[in-house]
C-alpha cells in the first residue's frame, strides 16, 4: 500500500515540476519508511549501521571475556545469553552457553558473525550508503539521485537481507561459524542451516550494493549541477564515486562464490568448492568430488580486497572534507588526490592474492602479488601525505569532528604500514593467521574508518538534523576513543608477532603451557587482559556518544543559519535540514571544492555557487 | 521535483539517464558471469581425470536454442525500430515474438534437456570385478575391453592419454532406471516411483555406498531404504552400450531419453536391448546427471540456471512493456518510453552474448 503511494507520488513528481518540500502532506509511511529520497534512505542506512556497529562490538565485547578468562563464566550477560541463545548444536548436545561460559561454537559463531556484521552490515552501509546517499547529491548540487525508486529498492534489498542474517542468530544450531571469509570445506560441512542465511543474506546484500553502486556512479556522471566540472567535484565525491566503481565490479565474483557455495550445500553431492577425498568426521563426504576450495578463496578475495578500499575510501573522503573545512585551507595536492584514487581503485583489483600466501602458490605469483601490493601502497602513501600538507599553516577549528578526522590520519597511517610486512611474501609467512594481522586491518578499519565516520556524524549533524551536538561530551568521547582504541589494538601487534594465531577460543591459554619452548609467552597471554579491559572501556566510553546523539536531536544548540560550519561546498546551500528537492534556489557552480581563504576575498570561504567577482 | 535527463541525453555525456544506468548494470553482470567462466576454467583444468564429461550435450538442440536467441535479438531491435517511426503496433507485435522466443528457449531448456539429464543415471562400482560383469551384461556381445575404453575415451578422454589412471570400477555405466527389485526379490516397474516432478527426479535415485551405511545406521529415510531396493534394473544408454554403438559414428547424446522404459530406445527383446540387473552392494556410486554428479554438471547447471533466470526476468519486463501502463507512459512521453524499450533491448543482447559464450563452452568444447 505504502509502496504503491510512493510510486504514485514519484510519477506525480516525475511528470510535474513541484517546488521545494511539495510532499509534506506524504503519509508517515511513504514519507519516512519506503521513501525514495536519497537523504531519508541515507538515515535509514545509517540507523541500520549504527545499530549493527553495536551489536558486532557487543560479540566481540563478550568473546573478549573468553580470551581474558577463558572457561570462566560471563558475569550478567552469561546468564542472559543462556536463556536468550539456547541453542544446541548438530550432534552435540552440550548447550552452547553452559552455566554462563561461552562454549567453543559460540565463540565461533560469534566471531564469524562480529566480521560479518562489521563489515557488511555496519561499515560498508555507514560509510557509503548513508554518507554517500545522504551528501553525494547534495554536493554535486543534484535534486535526488538518478533512479530514486532504484535506490528504494536497494535500502530494502538490503534490509531484507540483513534480516535474514540476523535471524540466524535464532535458528536452531545457531548461525554461520567458519568465519567471516566462509572459507569452504569448513563452512560447507558444518551442520547447521545457519551458513544458508548467511549467504542468501550476501546474494541480497550484493544485489542492494548493485543497485546502489549503480546509481551512484550514474548519478555523479549525469546530475552534476551547471558548472559543476569533474574537478570541481568535492573529494569526498570522487571517493564514493570510486567506491561505487569497486563494488560494481568486485561485488559480483562474491555473488557468484555465494551461488556456488550455496549450491554446494543445498544440493546433495555438489562441489565446487569441496576437494576430492573429503573425509568428514572420519567418513569419506558425500559428494562429487573434483571441487577447488582455492576456487573460492580467489573469488573471495577478488571482492575482499576492493572491498578493504571501500571501507576505507569512504572515510578518506569524510576526513578531507572536514579538515578542507577546520583547517580553512584548500586541500593541498587535490588533483593528485584524485588521481592517486583512480590508480588506488584500479590497482585494488590486481592484489587480492597477498591473503593468500599461504595456499602453496608458486613463488612467481606470489611475486606479481607483492609487487602490485608494494605499488598500490604509493597512491596510498600520496593521499594521506596530500592530507597532512594540508594541515600546513591551517588556522585550526579544533571541534570533535576536526579532532576525530585529525586522528584519523596516524591512526590509517599506522594501519597502512604495517600492512606492507603482510604484502611481502617471507614476512607473510611469519605473520600470516596471527594477532598482526588483526591489528592491522582493525587500525585501517576501527580507530581508521570508524573515527572517519564519526567525524562525518560529528561534522554533518547540524545540517541533517539543525542542531549540533555537544561538544564536551563531543571531546570526551573522542579522548576516550582514541586512547582506548590503541590499547586495544597496540598490543595486538606485540601477540601476533609473538605468534598468536588469530580466532583460539581460549585466547591461546592452551599453548601458555609451554612457555619459551613452541607455545607463547606469558607476556602474551597476560596482555588478553589489557586488551579486553580496554575493549569494554571503549564499549563504556561510546555511551557518551549514544546520549549525545539522541539527546542532541531535540536539544542540542540551534544551528544560527544554513551554513553554521562556513563551508564552501554546496550541502551548506540548502535549508536545514534538506527538504525534498534538496536546493530552494538554483544551483550553478563557478569555483573549486576548497576556496578557503581566498586572497581579497571578504570572508575566508567562497561557497562553490558564489560567482567569481 | 523532476530529476533531469531523464528522457533527453545531458550534452556533455551524451547519454539519458537510464542508458548510464544500464551500461553499468551490465558492466557488474560481466564480472558476476565472468567469474563463472572463470570457476569454468579453473574447474575444467583441474578436474581429475574422467571427471570432466565431454561431448555429452545434445548439440542441435543447443544450436536450435542459439538460434532462436539470436532470432529474439533481432526482433527485439525491430521492436524498437517500430517504436521511433511511431508504430506502436508494429512494436506490440514485434515485442510478442522476442517474448515467444525468448519462452520457447526456456521451454526447450527446462522441459526438455534439463529433466532429460534428471533421468539419466551414471553407476560407478564397488569392485573391477563388478564393473567387469555389469558392463558386460550392458555390451551386446559381452565384456571386451576395447568396446569400454571406446565408450570411455570418447566421452572424457578425447587425447586418449589416462585410460591407465583410472580404475575400471570407477568408469561409469549409464543409461536409465527401468525397474527394481525389493528384498523379496519381487521385480517392480519404475513408473509408479517416478511419478515426482522433474526437479526432485534429480535426487530420486541418489546413492553411494558410505552415505547408504550411514543412513542406514541413523535411520534417515533413502529411495533405497524406503522401497527395500535389493537390485536395480538398467537400461543401459542407447547408441552407447547397445550394438548401435559400432555402426554409429556419432558422438553420444545425453537429451534423448525421457527416463521411462517406452522412451528408451527399443522395448526389450527387439534387437538385442539389454537391460541390466545391479545389486545394490555392487554399486559404488549412483547419481543422475544432476549438480551433485560432478564438478562439470554443478558448473553447467549453474551457468544455464543463472542465465535461464536472466532470460525470465527479461521476459517479465517484456510482458510489463506490453500491459496497459505502458500505452499511458508512451502517450503521455515518447521518449521515455523509447527510452525503456532501447535499455531492455540493450539488457536483452548482453543475455543473448551470455548464451552465445554458453553454447561453445557446455556443448562443443
Amino acid at each position: 500500500m505504502a509502496q504503491t503511494k510512493t510510486k504514485k507520488a514519484d510519477q506525480a513528481a516525475e511528470t510535474h515540476d513541484h517546488g521545494h518540500d511539495d510532499h509534506g502532506d506524504q503519509h508517515f509511511l511513504s514519507k519516512y519508511v519506503f521513501s525514495s529520497d536519497h537523504k531519508i534512505i541515507g538515515i535509514q542506512y545509517g540507523i541500520t549501521g549504527l545499530v549493527f556497529l553495536l551489536i558486532g562490538f557487543c560479540l566481540i565485547a563478550t568473546m573478549r571475556w573468553q580470551m581474558a578468562k577463558p572457561g570462566q563464566p560471563i558475569p550478567v550477560a552469561g546468564k542472559v545469553l543462556e536463556h536468550v541463545y539456547a541453542h544446541e548444536l548438530g550432534g552435540e548436545s552440550k548447550p552452547i552457553f553452559e552455566n554462563g561460559v561461552m562454549s567453543r561454537s559460540a565463540y565461533n559463531q560469534f566471531g564469524a558473525m562480529h566480521g560479518v556484521i562489521m563489515v557488511f552490515l555496519a561499515i560498508v552501509p555507514l560509510g557509503f550508503a548513508a554518507f554517500g546517499n545522504y551528501i553525494v547529491p547534495l554536493q554535486i548540487g543534484a535534486v535526488d539521485m538518478c533512479f530514486p525508486r532504484v535506490n528504494m529498492a536497494s535500502f530494502w534489498c538490503f534490509f531484507v537481507g540483513v534480516v535474514i542474517i540476523a535471524a540466524s542468530f535464532f535458528i536452531p544450531g545457531g548461525p554461520a561459524q567458519a568465519g567471516w571469509t566462509m572459507y569452504p570445506p569448513l563452512s560447507e560441512i558444518i551442520p547447521t542451516n545457519g551458513q544458508i542465511y548467511l549467504l542468501v543474506g550476501f546474494i541480497l546484500l550484493i544485489t542492494s550494493s548493485l543497485l546502489g553502486a549503480v546509481n551512484f556512479i550514474a548519478t555523479i556522471i549525469q546530475l552534476r549541477a551547471p558548472g559543476m566540472t569533474w574537478f570541481r567535484m568535492p573529494f569526498f565525491v570522487w571517493a564514493q564515486f570510486v567506491t561505487a566503481f569497486l563494488l560494481l565490479l568486485a561485488f559480483p565474483p562474491l555473488e557468484a562464490a555465494a551461488i556456488m557455495m550455496l549450491i554446494d550445500i543445498v544440493a546433495p553431492g555438489a562441489s565446487f568448492f569441496s576437494p576430492t577425498g573429503l573425509m568428514v568426521a572420519g567418513a569419506p563426504a558425500d559428494i562429487s568430488g573434483g571441487g577447488s576450495p582455492l576456487l573460492y578463496q580467489h573469488l573471495f578475495w577478488f571482492l575482499g580486497h576492493p572491498e578493504v578500499y571501500v571501507l576505507i575510501l569512504p572515510a578518506i573522503g569524510i576526513v578531507t572534507e572536514i579538515l578542507a573545512n577546520t583547517t580553512r585551507r584548500p586541500i593541498w595536492g587535490y588533483k593528485l588526490m584524485v588521481g592517486s584514487v583512480l590508480v588506488l581503485g584500479f590497482l585494488s583489483f590486481i592484489v587480492w592474492a597477498h591473503h593468500m600466501y599461504m595456499t602453496g602458490m608458486s613463488t612467481k605469483v606470489a611475486t606479481f602479488f607483492q609487487t602490485t601490493t608494494m605499488i598500490i601502497s604509493i597512491p596510498s602513501v600520496i593521499l594521506l601525505t596530500c592530507l597532512f600538507m594540508s594541515l600546513w599553516k591551517g588556522s585550526m577549528r579544533f571541534n570533535t569532528a576536526s579532532m576525530f578526522a585529525l586522528a584519523f590520519l596516524p591512526m590509517f597511517g599506522i594501519g597502512g604500514l604495517t600492512g606492507l610486512p603482510l604484502g611481502f611474501n617471507f614476512t607473510d609467512i611469519h605473520l600470516h593467521d596471527t594477532y598482526y594481522v588483526i591489528a592491522h586491518f582493525h587500525y585501517v578499519v576501527a580507530p581508521g574508518t570508524i573515527f572517519g565516520l564519526l567525524a562525518g556524524i560529528y561534522y554533518w549533524y547540524p545540517k541533517m538534523t539543525g542542531r549540533h551536538m555537544n561538544e564536551f561530551w563531543g571531546k570526551v568521547h573522542f579522548w576516550c576513543s582514541l586512547i582506548f582504541m590503541n590499547l586495544i589494538f597496540m598490543p595486538m601487534f606485540a601477540q601476533g608477532m609473538d605468534g598468536m594465531i588469530r580466532r583460539m577460543s581460549d585466547g591461546g591459554a592452551a599453548y601458555g603451557a609451554a612457555d619459551g619452548v613452541v607455545g607463547l609467552t606469558t607476556t602474551s597471554l597476560a596482555l588478553n587482559q589489557n586488551i579486553s579491559h580496554a575493549a569494554w572501556a571503549l564499549g563504556l566510553a561510546q555511551i557518551p556518544f549514544i546520549i549525545n546523539f539522541f539527546w542532541s536531536l531535540l536539544h542540542g544548540e540551534k544551528v544560527k543559519n544554513d551554513n553554521p560550519v562556513e563551508g564552501t561546498t554546496l550541502e551548506w546551500q540548502t535549508p536545514t535540514p534538506p527538504g525534498h528537492g534538496n536546493f530552494t534556489k538554483k544551483i550553478e557552480v563557478y569555483r573549486d571544492a576548497y576556496e578557503y581563504s581566498v586572497p581579497g576575498a571578504s570572508k575566508d570561504f567562497s561557497p562553490q555557487n558564489e560567482p567569481a567577482k | 521535483m523532476e530529476i533531469p535527463y531523464a528522457e533527453k541525453p545531458r550534452e556533455d555525456t551524451g547519454l539519458y539517464n537510464g542508458k548510464a544506468g544500464i551500461w553499468l548494470f551490465l558492466a557488474s553482470e560481466v564480472m558476476l558471469f565472468g567469474a563463472l567462466f572463470s570457476a569454468y576454467v579453473l574447474l575444467r583444468v583441474g578436474a581429475d581425470p574422467g571427471t570432466w564429461s565431454l561431448g555429452l550435450m545434445n548439440k542441435w538442440v543447443g544450436a536450435f536454442n542459439t538460434l532462436i536467441l539470436i532470432a529474439s535479438s533481432v526482433t527485439v531491435v525491430l521492436a524498437w525500430i517500430y517504436l521511433k517511426q511511431d508504430d506502436f503496433a508494429g512494436f506490440r507485435r514485434l515485442q510478442w515474438w522476442t517474448i515467444i522466443f525468448a519462452a520457447a528457449f526456456l521451454v526447450v531448456k527446462w522441459s526438455y534437456e534439463w529433466p532429460a539429464k534428471f533421468t539419466h543415471y551414471d553407476i560407478t562400482f564397488t569392485s573391477n570385478e563388478a564393473a567387469r560383469k555389469h558392463m558386460g551384461a550392458a555390451l551386446p556381445g559381452g565384456f571386451s575391453e576395447e568396446s569400454v575404453k571406446d565408450i570411455w575415451q570418447k566421452r572424457y578422454d578425447p587425447h586418449k592419454k589416462v585410460w591407465d589412471d583410472v580404475e575400471l570400477k570407477d568408469k561409469p555405466l549409464d543409461g536409465h532406471i527401468v525397474g527394481y527389485w525389493d528384498k523379496e526379490g519381487k521385480h517392480h516397474e519404475v513408473g509408479a516411483v517416478l511419478g515426482v516432478p522433474f526437479w526432485s527426479k534429480a535426487w530420486l535415485w541418489r546413492f553411494s555406498q558410505p552415505s547408504e551405511k550411514k543412513a542406514d545406521e541413523a535411520g534417515t529415510p533413502t529411495t533405497f531404504r524406503k522401497y527395500n531396493i535389493a537390485a536395480i534394473e538398467l537400461a543401459p544408454a542407447h547408441g552407447v552400450w547397445d550394438k548401435d554403438r559400432a555402426s554409429s559414428k556419432k558422438p553420444r547424446r545425453v537429451a534423448e531419453g525421457h527416463g521411462s522404459h517406452k522412451h528408451d530406445g527399443d522395448s526389450p527383446g527387439t534387437h538385442g536391448h539389454n537391460t541390466v540387473k545391479i545389486p545394490r552392494e555392487d554399486i559404488q556410486r549412483l547419481t543422475s546427471f544432476d549438480p551433485g554428479h560432478s564438478t562439470f554438471f554443478a558448473t553447467y547447471y549453474t551457468m544455464t540456471g543463472l542465465h535461464a533466470l536472466h532470460v525470465l526476468g527479461g521476459i517479465f519486463v517484456m510482458l510489463y512493456h506490453l500491459l496497459p501502463i505502458s500505452r499511458r507512459v508512451w502517450t503521455e512521453s515518447k521518449d521515455r518510453f523509447a527510452n525503456r524499450i532501447e535499455i531492455t533491448g540493450l539488457f536483452w543482447h548482453f543475455v543473448d552474448l551470455v548464451w552465445i559464450f554458453l553454447f561453445p563452452i557446455l556443448y562443443l568444447l
